[in-house]
């Protein structure tokens, strides 16, 4: 009975927080979401002093493509204050680029938070070889949504070789038996795979990690720390936390581990020489 | 159409074969089995250290080097204190001097330690799992209270009176059972017709087929809390590290492997490796100039090995059961201490094949070392060759705190009055430990009226406190033990020392 009121209640403030918001942007400007102004150019030149030379046309022109795009006028001024390579960019190129990541069909909004958080992402060239990653990414993880979110929580996948992030992703998805969903949600993929198979190796020795049954029902909710709790922590953060042991054993186990893996390594090429 | 596709098809089920992979997966291996157990029992013994344990176990293990006295001594020390390794005489030295004259340990209260309690809980845990598997669905009736039973019976007689004939379907088969009873009482077989073999099953009390088997939960009773022996615990006196012994470590946190032994000048390899916490009963048993001693279960011979090169023993022999194992023996003193065929061989070492259990030589040593078969919990965790918790060795397994308890009495009897023993396992098991200590020292007390004082260690191991980490002594009943912690990963290693009063 309390929980139900207490969900009625959050509906009611979720509805009224959507009506103030839309009651916000009415009166305000339209037209300033999509406008650059001198005050708005100065603000960021103050910060980013080595913008100082750059004609008030360059800025306009920048600003006309992205704003053609999708982008507001706030987004514009992030992405030029965290990365002010983007103004002394050949228009095309960036127009070449921004086309490209709406090509991707993550969405419109989604596009625009990618580029915010990563405006590194404007600088591609090879938009082939990128595309083929994508695709290959999206035929690991189904959806484009999912590699959009991807993307955003490890930004390096976009040139690891897909070798090395399938390894990855099938040692999440049929040794740690995790879902997708839970694997996306987490930036494991920033980290290699020997980071991950040692986080994952210690908690199983503590018995804090067991893979879920192949044959329990999907949506089950397992006792198992979740994925972004266990990579996406420092390591004092995760041996305290996660494993509940001191810091210290993690680091004795990290050093014995990486012994333990290169010996496996070895006798394995000892034993692929031997098959030769 | 009808031509016959083979004389000799036979229909037959179709099976995977042994290796595949769905099979496989399935396998329960001896090494699963010993996780299980040990998560059980250990879990609820060592509560939340025992994941760090588990960790610890399941991990490499971390080694100590002995330098061998036989050839090239000098430059091996040289060499591994280039390699960062410590000499463990000199820390304990400089420890022992900085170490404040504390109290030591209290006589523990018998039957009110924490780990008594723990293992109360757990053993009538582990009752109750069998039966209900044995009994699977009647579980809870098997257990209820005698109040519980007669209130019941009470109330039944009273029902089939007023129900007279009426059969119930849904009844459970002991409450059939208990009800038929009654109809049993009232036709009584007359034993002139020869009904005699039925006694053989009625009163039911025992599974007819099973009668070898032993229940898990038995194991688990050889741990009792009753004391009617004189109980003396003392403090240990003064221990002096033997001069001639040069063991090297790392410290704690530090992982770095020693390098493999090598051939010195004199044909003898430089240093040997072992388990770090095999090192300290070998020490604490403290032999002394001109002692014979006894390792009554040697084998692979590290620390017998230990105490030659203190050089102190006037004799050591070594006994093992097995012939495979006095061989190991053999190759390891062969290795390391040089002219061993001559100069050793029957003068100094005697190698001996037998059961410790029924060894004569009564009161016949100074020092022994008993380092009896147990669990070898890092070894059931790694290995999955000659397992102790292979299915096929159940037996052996559940009746090994027996064995240990017998081989430790029949030890204490070839003690020299005054003379000192050192019990030792690789196990973290309270029964194996100080249950069987307590089972030992009763039996010895009962049926051959030998006293003991047990030592206390703890002082020593403080001195030790830079290198492993010890079990809380108040967690112990007699001795100390070696936990398994992954910056120091030595152990499970237990030992207690045991003095026989003159």
């Amino acid at each position: 009975m309390l929980k139900r009121l207490q969900i009625y209640l959050r509906i009611l403030r979720f509805n009224s927080t959507i009506t103030k918001n839309s009651h916000n942007i009415i009166p305000e400007d339209s037209s300033q979401q999509w406008t650059l102004e001198q005050s708005q150019i100065d603000n960021i030149v103050k910060s980013v002093p080595s913008l100082v030379n750059v004609s008030t046309d360059i800025w306009q022109k920048a600003h006309s493509i992205f704003t053609e795009y999708g982008f507001k006028t706030k987004s514009f001024t992030q992405i030029v204050a965290e990365h002010p390579k983007v103004l002394t960019r050949p228009t095309a190129k960036i127009s070449d680029s921004l086309e490209f990541w709406r090509g991707c069909q993550f969405g419109e909004n989604r596009v625009e938070n990618l580029i915010l958080r990563y405006p590194e992402l404007l600088e591609i060239s090879n938009n082939r070889k990128i595309l083929s990653q994508i695709h290959a990414l999206k035929s690991l993880v189904h959806t484009s949504k999912n590699v959009w979110t991807l993307l955003m929580n490890s930004p390096n996948l976009i040139h690891e070789n897909i070798k090395t992030i399938e390894a990855k992703f099938n040692y999440m998805h049929d040794i740690m038996r995790l879902e997708i969903p839970e694997i996306v949600k987490s930036q494991a993929f920033s980290y290699t795979l020997d980071d991950i198979k040692t986080r994952h190796v210690f908690l199983e020795r503590l018995g804090i990690f067991k893979p879920r049954s192949p044959k329990a029902p999907p949506g089950e909710i397992s006792k198992n720390p979740r994925l972004h709790q266990i990579m996406d922590s420092t390591e004092s953060q995760f041996a305290t936390k996660v494993g509940l042991v001191t810091l210290a054993e993690f680091e004795a186990f990290k050093e014995l581990f990486k012994r333990e893996l290169n010996r496996e390594r070895n006798k394995r090429s000892d034993e692929s020489d031997e098959d030769e | 159409m009808l031509r016959q596709r083979s004389i000799f098809y036979l229909p037959r089920r179709f099976k995977h074969k042994k290796d595949h992979w769905s099979v496989v997966e399935k396998k329960k291996h001896p090494v699963d089995r010993a996780l299980s157990n040990f998560d059980d029992f250990y879990g609820s013994v060592f509560g939340n250290r025992w994941r760090g344990i588990r960790a610890a176990l399941l991990t490499e293990h971390k080694y100590i080097a002995l330098v061998n006295n036989f050839g090239d001594t000098e430059k091996t020390c040289e060499e591994l204190e280039l390699e960062g390794a410590i000499n463990v005489r000199l820390l304990y030295n400089i420890t022992k001097e900085r170490l404040p004259n504390g109290p030591s340990r209290e006589v523990p209260e018998l039957g009110k330690g924490s780990v008594d309690t723990k293992l109360r809980g757990f053993i009538r845990q582990q009752e109750e799992q069998e039966i209900a598997s044995i009994y699977p669905k009647s579980a809870e009736e098997v257990a209820p209270s005698l109040a519980e039973i007669q209130f019941r019976d009470e109330h039944q007689t009273q029902n089939i009176a007023q129900a007279g004939e009426h059969v119930d379907p849904k009844k459970s088969l002991t409450e059939t059972i208990k009800e038929d009873s009654e109809i049993d009482l009232q036709r009584i077989v007359d034993p002139e017709y020869g009904s005699g073999a039925l006694h053989d099953f009625v009163p039911a009390n025992r599974i007819k087929g099973m009668e070898d088997w032993i229940p898990e939960s038995e194991h688990y009773k050889y741990y009792s809390n009753t004391t009617d022996f004189p109980l003396a615990i003392e403090p240990e006196e003064e221990f002096i590290f033997p001069e001639n012994l040069q063991l090297y470590s790392y410290e704690k946190g530090n992982c770095s492997l020693f390098a493999k032994p090598k051939k010195s000048q004199t044909g003898v390899l430089t240093h040997f490796l072992m388990d770090g916490a095999s090192v300290l009963p070998a020490l604490l048993l403290d032999v002394k100039y001109g002692e014979r001693v006894l390792d009554a279960c040697a084998a692979p011979g590290g620390k017998s090995l230990l105490m030659l090169q203190t050089l102190h023993p006037d004799i050591v022999i070594c006994n093992d059961i097995q012939e495979s194992r006095t061989n190991r023996i053999k190759r390891i003193m062969d290795q390391y201490l040089f002219d061993y065929e001559e100069k050793w061989h029957g003068k100094r070492i005697l190698i001996t094949q037998g059961d410790a259990r029924v060894l004569e030589d009564y009161e016949l040593y100074d020092k022994i070392l008993v380092d009896v078969p147990c669990t070898t919990d890092r070894h059931s965790l790694m290995e999955n060759d000659n397992n102790i918790f292979k299915p096929s060795r159940v037996k052996e397994r559940l009746r090994l705190p027996e064995m240990q308890s017998a081989i430790l009495t029949n030890c204490l009897r070839l003690l020299k009055p005054g003379g000192s023993l050192m019990y030792s396992t690789c196990s973290l098991s309270p029964i194996q430990n100080d249950g069987v200590v307590h089972m030992s020292l009763q039996k010895v007390f009962s049926e051959y009226g030998i006293t003991t004082t047990v030592k206390d260690l703890s002082r020593q191991m403080k001195c030790f406190g830079h290198l492993f980490r010890f079990e809380n002594p108040k967690n112990l009943k007699y001795g100390q033990m070696v936990l398994p912690y992954l910056p120091a990963n030595f152990g499970p290693m237990y030992f207690c020392k045991i003095t026989r009063n003159e």
